[in-house]
């Protein structure tokens, strides 16, 4: 079976593992993005991670790469929290420049490098085959962390997203639930950088929820699913990449293949939620009609 | 929110004209020369608790500015009107209320304490055409967050948590609703949740923030007949409204705002045509016989 088969190679055992916990984690995370509209800035910390993890990478090698990417992930959620507080900040000009820049920092400090389009293209689209004890115990720690925060918050999380003015009349301290929030994100860009690269992260934390929200109006559902949907997506993006490798000699990049995934899922789930909808209105229009018949 | 088709004319009744002789010098505008009106002076009747004293109070968003020299009182199971033009504050003077506004003149006493410390016995209803209908919730969801002061973070709601949920939202005539989403309901009906919410939360003040605006007439009637009952039980109200015929109908007292105040004391008495004008600016008010009618707001 290809499900299973490839994986009693330890390191692809390692590689599923983290897949599958990463998707887990950002399918998760990826439902207070959707319902706190927090994509710019799961976005803006693919732009500012990147030049951390280039960073860290040329300070202390392999291993400097996850503090490297901790550091600016942590410090973007910062800033991201009080510029937001200041005013709208998801279409301003400046902002984008600033994070392009950034962006560009960490380019011309890898093209320096010999090698660099290897090293680039791993810090860009991650190296999921080489994970090691080190990193999924990393991961694990990560996950284990937000989960345990998202839950511990729920409340507050839900009556904030909902219902900002309402949150701050119940003397919810917004501004430190919103840096909270926005250092989950970071933490997730940073647990996920080395396995799926930091552009790759971005469709891990926006897809499954979107796909999820379409199946389910309760957040008690929409939360599960998006986390099945998110570790499903890194198991099958995996085998397809192994099997594609493997038995047809084609070079598919896993990371690739776990966005292409899930962007099958987002589809099958929209015709799902077409068809749910669809049942409902003919189940009313024949409620309806039962109604005036009598 | 600030398309003047939507909020379109308040039309007080006749009674505005008639009240005006009887207004005895219960509030004064800024250009009558004193700062403020003369009611909040006065100590109440011995066995009257003010729930609400602003005293020459001054509300500001960091430098600017936004209402000044606010002085009066409600008392416990008082409703009070905010009655101005858009931009005249009334919001802000809510979210003074609530201590997230600073005071930076002055004082405002809710309760008997600061704001911030009044706050776990005071119920915000935000209008709820400010609220995402996408939001995956439903309206009991939306009630029980009443109940989360008293839940905590982690706790299960309780059976008594759940009683006085069902309570609120039967009381706003929405029991049957309970499972459904949120934003499939209409405006009104939505506007009816928040409230509902906020009486789950058994306030002692309650602030309600344009609750009639856009909202059907079977609404109106259940958010007013709410308003009452919670009256009833000694809880004050503040509602901030362009409608002069709900200040008339629900609120013992009304506070004229634009800015500066133009007017806080009994309701018939203080909204004469003269501080209307004023509150309004003149051009925005006709008087047709005893009609008070404000074209703009
Ligand atoms: N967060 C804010 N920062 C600065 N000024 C504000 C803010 N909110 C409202 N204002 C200003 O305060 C004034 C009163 O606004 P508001 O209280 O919303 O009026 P109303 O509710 O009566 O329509 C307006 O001129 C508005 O521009
Ligand atoms: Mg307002």
């Amino acid at each position: 079976m290809i499900l299973f088969e490839p994986f009693h190679l330890p390191f692809m055992a390692r590689a599923l593992a983290e897949l599958v916990i990463l998707g887990a984690l950002a399918g998760t995370v990826g439902v207070l993005v959707l319902l706190r509209r927090l994509a710019f800035v799961s976005d803006a910390l693919t732009h500012t991670v990147f030049p951390g993890v280039v960073i860290g990478y040329l300070m202390a090698g392999e291993g400097g790469v996850f503090w490297g990417a901790l550091a600016a992930g942590v410090v973007t959620a910062v800033l991201l929290t009080l510029l937001t507080h200041r005013r709208r900040v998801s279409e301003d000009a400046a902002l984008a420049m600033l994070l392009t820049t950034l962006f560009a920092v960490g380019v011309v400090l890898v093209s320096r490098q010999t090698g660099y389009t290897a090293d680039l293209t791993a810090f860009l689209f991650g190296r999921v085959l080489t994970v090691t004890q080190e990193q999924l115990a990393q991961t694990g720690v990560v996950t284990i962390l937000i989960v345990v925060l998202l839950a511990v918050l729920r409340r507050p999380l839900t009556l904030r997203a909902f219902d900002p003015e309402g949150a701050r009349a119940a003397g919810i301290r917004v501004g430190l639930l919103d840096l909270v929030s926005n250092i989950a994100v970071a933490l997730v860009v940073v647990a996920a950088v080395r396995a799926v690269g930091t552009i790759l992260v971005i469709a891990l934390l926006i897809v499954p929820a979107a796909a999820a929200r379409v199946l389910s109006d309760r957040i008690a559902v929409i939360v599960p699913l998006a986390c099945v949907m998110g570790a499903a997506a890194g198991w099958l993006g995996l085998a397809a990449s192994y099997e594609a490798s493997v038995g047809h000699g084609l070079r598919l990049a896993s990371g690739g293949a776990v966005v292409l995934i899930l962007v099958a899922m987002y589809g099958l789930a929209w015709a799902a939620g077409v068809a749910r909808r669809r049942v409902r209105l003919d189940r009313a229009s024949g409620a309806a009609g039962l109604e005036a018949l009598r | 929110m600030t398309g003047p088709t939507e909020n379109g004319a308040a039309v007080a009744g006749a009674a505005v004209g008639a009240a005006a002789g009887a207004a005895v010098g219960a509030a004064d505008g800024p250009a009558a020369g004193t700062a403020a009106g003369t009611v909040a002076d006065v100590a109440g009747p011995p066995g009257r608790t003010a729930a609400l004293v602003l005293d020459r109070a001054s509300v500001a968003y960091g430098d600017v500015p936004v209402l000044e020299e606010l002085h009066g009182t409600v008392y416990e199971g008082e409703a009070v009107a905010l009655i101005g033009p858009n931009g005249a504050g009334k919001s802000t003077l809510i979210k003074a209320l609530l201590g997230l506004v600073p005071v930076v003149r002055g004082r405002i006493e809710v309760l008997g304490t600061s704001p911030d410390r009044a706050r776990r016995d005071v119920a915000y209803v935000p209008q709820a055409d400010t609220l995402d209908p996408d939001f995956p919730i439903s309206v009991e969801q939306v009630v029980m967050m009443g109940r989360y002061r008293k839940i905590g973070w982690l706790r299960r709601p309780s059976a008594a948590d759940r009683e006085h949920a069902a309570a609120a939202l039967e009381q706003v005539g929405l029991a049957e609703r309970a499972r459904h989403r949120f934003g499939t309901l209409s405006g009104g009906q939505r506007q009816r949740v928040l409230l509902a919410r906020a009486i789950a939360a058994q306030p002692r003040l309650l602030l309600l923030d344009e609750p009639f605006n856009g909202v059907d007439a079977v609404s109106q009637h259940t958010i007013l007949e709410a308003m009452d009952a919670l009256k009833g039980r000694g809880t004050s109200v503040v509602v901030s409204t362009h409608d002069l015929a709900i200040a008339h109908l629900a609120c013992d007292e009304v506070c004229l705002l634009n800015r500066h105040q133009f007017g806080f004391g009994p309701t018939d008495a203080t909204l004469t045509p003269e501080r209307l004008r004023a509150t309004y600016g003149g051009h925005a008010l006709e008087l047709r016989g005893d009609r008070v009618i404000v074209t703009q707001t």
